[in-house]
């Protein structure tokens, strides 16, 4: 025992003087009032009492002088404020990392049955770990979603933390670990006793992991309470539509689902547009396997499309695997089918490549083609200005300076010196082969180049940003400079090449013209859940021109659907509008949530304009409920140890319940013996 | 020294004027037992004694003695010496018999007030006992004084004993009333010791008058019987404080220390509703065995409390209780 409070020497001395003068009070108060009666033997007849009574009565005097003392003798205790020895160990300031990501909603290992999640799991360590604070001891909590948090700022009141673990609920999409421990660190390095605690359930993504290992690195303490559980989860792990190229009043529905357990499992994919089943099929797929569903003819002129997980049988009740889906957030998808609209293409040319136009036009269900002369080719010509897309496939001619601000394909831009081009040229090839392309690129999908003769052709430097689609013995030829305005430059000329002989021409013309269009309003890929994610306005379908901000709204409720929203902690989950500056074209979208949200212009020439944008978790990392910490590699002490048992005595220190032991004292006291009252 | 808190009320001095209550002794003067008007009022009283008492003078009140007086008693043998005059002239004639007529003859009855003067009659809450006891005595006194009685007082204790010896005729009511006013007072009470030395002192048995609170455990009746013994025909009256009887209503609670007025002793007592309550319980069975023992012994027995207005306890009281006519 220590005391914190006044040192043992002052305790005393307050003692010494205090009973000296509560001695001296209660010799003062021996002395009895004294009354004067006209017949005392009477009185004496009638209040004689027996031996033991006035013994007893004696004592209560020297019995009230004695608890008069202990009282003040546990005063001054409590002045002193006296601690175990196990209270005053060097004072803890404790990080809490809490991990909230998709995967957390999974079950944990001890879930018998009784709906426990890992973040149930976790944020009961987490409460254990508040309450075996003691007094000297702080604490933050940290919560690591889409978004990293702080609920439970650095405090020494352990009631002020456990109640901002009240509402933690799991976010979509994967957590920002990285981020989180790094505030973590932050928040405590330097700090009496900092260490930093990480409660995950151990399914990161490549940044999570690695910011773990760095943390269990540092030179901060830093240990994991991982909460891992039962793996199984079917995941819809891609849903999108598009609209057939011959057919445009109808799209194909592509849904991706992907079994991420350890077992082979059943689900029923179910689609709905607009409110009405388009396709429903059981999938029963191997552990780990992946299976792209596609639903074909689907009337175009339903906007919005759902897909969902159901389990193939019926749910036992409290069954958290939900019959081996797992989290209910990646089994629940939606899309927007893109609206018509066919995209301009300006062609400029000198007539002498009709490959090129041929290729053309045999898109012209969903182009709108027109050609413009060479003569022609200067800036703010109407065709040019209108267009989505400008093709210069000009030959030795030279390119206009400036060049249109519009997305551009640049066949050999580099022939001539001094050319306007975008993308600068690096070096004259005499005979390029082309040795190494991106496969994956959409626009070389199903396209080989590796054959081709090239007579001449140029290579690029390139900038940040810049995709070296296709090289020449290291030399990029065919370079992608996505942005605003994309401009796609390709180093040769056909007419110098064999390439229009191909097939791969106009399957190229064909991507090129596909890879425009997707990012042209008309296509809308799904937005994967996050705090802050850039998007173009253009890809969106809204003319960013003019365009100072938008407002965000959303997500959009489905009154059939099953599942309740969760609200997010400041509303952003909720249907709220959100304002987003725009520049450049290229705004950040906050959402938190799956669902259809409705971006709308707010000022500018196209103010009030909406469009709609699908958000999905989407991602198999997100719904991976495996704990990969284990192939981490992590020291083995790296695991937390089991949380101290709390205090015996909660929040307050010892001295509180001396002074209730005073007051008590004091009560005690006042009703044995001060109850009669002096006249 | 400084003075203690009293129990009931406080000593008062003597000449101190008494808050007293009723009709005459509102209207007392600074000094005065009582008023004229009241005097007149007593004048109409006697005093009664249950026995017939030799006095030592004529007067009106009727003896077995058989002498001067005016009512015929009886017949004797006359004897040499006898005054011829008293021959019954018409026997001697008739039946040739000297025989003397004799008659009733009418003497004073010796009346003793005693007053107890103890420490423990100078107290009481609104009046004091002792003034109450000293207005009874000296209206008992009036009275007799008023009916050519002689009227003797004692004003008794432990301590003091002063006697005033006994006087005759109205006149002599100013000496009572000095006498019950500067007699000296205080000691504790001895009821035995007091009566013994008055039965003592007494040359001719009468009508004894005790004023007291009788506060004496031992003594308070064995004086009275004591008197009785000496041929006195005892009369007690006992004066008490109601809020000295019954406590209960004082308001005193807690711890204190009892100390008797007389200076007998002094004990801690925790005073409680039930602890006062026990002692007018005692208080009451005290006064009751007193009552008892003397109404065994035929000794009239009168309680005159403070609350009760003096001139009322003597013009009804005590013609009801048969001391007075």
């Amino acid at each position: 025992m220590t005391f914190a409070g006044w040192a043992l020497a002052e305790v005393a001395t307050l003692f010494a003087v205090g009973a000296l003068g509560i001695t001296g009070l209660y010799l003062l108060r021996m002395r009895r009032r004294r009354v004067v009666v006209p017949f005392a033997a009477l009185w004496d007849r009638v209040t004689r009492e027996s031996d033991t009574r006035r013994l007893w009565r004696k004592l209560r005097r020297v019995l009230s002088w004695l608890l008069q003392l202990a009282l003040l003798a546990l005063l001054c205790v409590a002045l002193g404020d006296p601690r175990p020895d196990v209270w005053l160990r060097d004072p803890v300031t404790l990080a809490l990392v809490i991990d909230r990501s998709a995967s957390m909603a999974g079950p944990a290992a001890d879930a018998d049955g009784d709906a426990r999640t890992r973040l149930d799991a976790a944020v009961e360590r987490a409460r254990a770990e508040l309450n075996a604070l003691g007094p000297a001891d702080r604490a933050l909590v940290i919560t690591a979603g889409a978004e990293v948090r702080v609920p439970g700022p650095l405090s020494g009141d352990p009631g002020q933390l456990l109640r901002s673990l009240d509402d933690l609920t799991v976010q979509p999409g994967e957590s920002d670990l990285a981020r989180a421990i790094a505030l973590a660190q932050n928040a405590v390095r330097g700090q009496e006793g900092a260490r930093v605690l990480v409660l995950t359930d151990g399914a990161l993504d490549v940044p999570g992991a690695s910011a773990l290992r760095g943390c269990v690195g540092d030179a901060l303490p830093c240990k994991l309470a991982i909460f891992s559980g039962p793996n199984a989860n079917l995941a819809l792990t891609a849903f999108a539509a598009r609209r057939y190229p011959e057919d445009r009043e109808h799209v194909e529905v592509l849904a991706e689902v992907q079994n991420l357990g350890d077992a082979p499992a059943t689900a029923v994919l179910e689609v709905e547009a607009d409110g009405v089943s388009v396709g429903r099929r059981s999938v029963e797929l191997a552990a780990g396997e992946s299976r792209r569903e596609i639903i074909p003819k689907v009337e175009a002129a339903r906007t919005r499309l759902r897909a969902r997980l159901l389990p193939a049988g019926e749910l036992a009740e409290g069954d958290i695997t939900r019959g081996g889906l797992g989290p209910a957030d990646d089994d629940l998808a939606h899309a927007i089918v893109p609206p018509l609209r066919p995209i301009k293409v300006a062609l400029v040319n000198d007539g002498t490549n009709l490959f090129l136009e041929a290729a053309l036009l045999t898109l012209e269900d969903h182009i709108e083609l027109r050609g413009v002369p060479v003569a022609d080719m200067i800036a703010g010509a109407p065709a040019i200005d209108e267009a989505d897309l400008v093709i210069f496939d000009i030959a030795d001619n030279p390119l206009p300076d400036p060049l249109p601000a519009r997305n551009l394909v640049l066949f050999d831009p580099a022939r001539r010196e001094g050319s306007p081009s975008p993308i600068k040229k690096r070096a004259d090839i005499p005979r390029p082969f082309l040795t190494e392309q991106l496969s994956e690129h959409p626009l070389l999908e199903h396209v080989v180049l590796k054959d081709i003769n090239i007579a001449r052709g140029t290579s690029f430097e390139l900038e940040a940003g810049d995709e070296a689609l296709v090289r020449s013995l290291g030399e990029p030829v065919v370079v992608l400079r996505s942005g605003l305005r994309s401009v796609l430059a390709i180093g040769f000329d056909p007419r110098q090449s064999d390439l229009p002989l191909r097939v791969a021409f106009p399957v190229l013309v064909h991507n090129i013209i596909e890879y425009f269009e997707r990012a042209m309003p008309g296509f809308v890929a799904s937005v994967p859940v996050g705090a802050r994610r850039p998007l173009a306005l253009a890809e969106l379908g809204l003319n960013p021109e003019g365009l100072g901000a938008v407002a965000i709204t959303g997500p959009e409720r489905d009154e059939d659907a099953a599942e309740e929203p969760t609200e997010d902690e400041d509303g952003a989950g909720a249907e709220t509008e959100l304002r987003a500056p725009v520049q450049d074209g290229i705004f950040r979208m906050r959402a938190m949530e799956p669902g259809v949200y409705r971006i709308r212009a707010v000022d500018g020439p196209n103010a009030g304009a909406e469009v709609l944008v699908a958000v999905n978790q989407a991602s198999v990392l997100a719904s991976d409920l495996h704990n990969r910490v284990a192939a981490l590699g992590l020291p083995e002490d790296t695991g937390a140890p089991a949380p101290p048992e709390p205090a015996p005595v909660g929040d307050g220190p010892l001295w509180s319940l001396l002074l209730l032991a005073a007051a008590a004292l004091i009560a005690l006291e006042w009703a044995t013996y001060h109850r009669r009252v002096t006249v | 020294m400084a003075a203690r808190p009293r129990l009931f009320g406080r000593r008062r001095s003597r000449d101190e004027p008494s808050p007293a209550r009723g009709k005459s002794g509102a209207r007392a003067a600074d000094g005065e037992l009582f008023d004229e008007a009241f005097l007149a009022r007593l004048e109409l009283l006697q005093v009664i004694a249950r026995r017939l008492f030799r006095g030592r003078q004529r007067a009106e009140r009727k003896t077995r003695k058989v002498g001067s007086g005016l009512e015929f008693a009886d017949h004797r043998e006359y004897s040499p010496g006898d005054d011829i005059r008293n021959l019954d002239w018409n026997v001697l004639m008739r039946l040739d018999q000297t025989l003397v007529r004799l008659y009733e003859e009418d003497e004073d009855l010796p009346i003793r007030i005693a007053v107890d003067v103890s420490d423990s009659m100078a107290t009481g809450a609104a009046i004091q006992k002792l003034r109450y006891a000293q207005q009874v005595a000296a209206a008992l006194a009036y009275v007799g004084l008023a009916n050519l009685d002689r009227v003797g007082l004692t004003c008794m204790s432990g301590k003091v004993h002063t006697t005033l010896p006994a006087v005759r005729g109205k006149g002599r009511i100013f000496r009572v009333f000095e006498f019950l006013k500067g007699a000296p007072r205080g000691g504790p009470t001895d009821l035995r010791a007091a009566c013994k030395r008055l039965a003592a002192e007494s040359q001719q048995p009468g009508l004894t008058v005790v004023i007291s609170d009788f506060y004496d455990l031992d003594g308070a009746f064995d004086g009275l019987n004591l008197l009785r013994f000496r041929k006195h025909e005892p009369v007690a009256i006992q004066v008490l404080d109601p809020e000295e009887a019954d406590p209960t209503g004082s308001g005193l609670r807690g711890d204190v220390r009892i100390v008797d007025c007389e200076g007998t002793g002094e004990q801690d007592v925790t005073l409680t509703a039930a602890t006062l309550r026990a002692y007018a319980a005692a208080h009451a069975r005290f006064c009751e065995a007193l009552e008892k023992s003397c109404r065994g012994r035929g000794i009239p027995y009168f309680r005159a409390e403070t609350s009760v207005p003096f001139d009322d306890l003597v013009l009804r009281l005590f013609r009801q209780g048969g001391i007075l006519r």
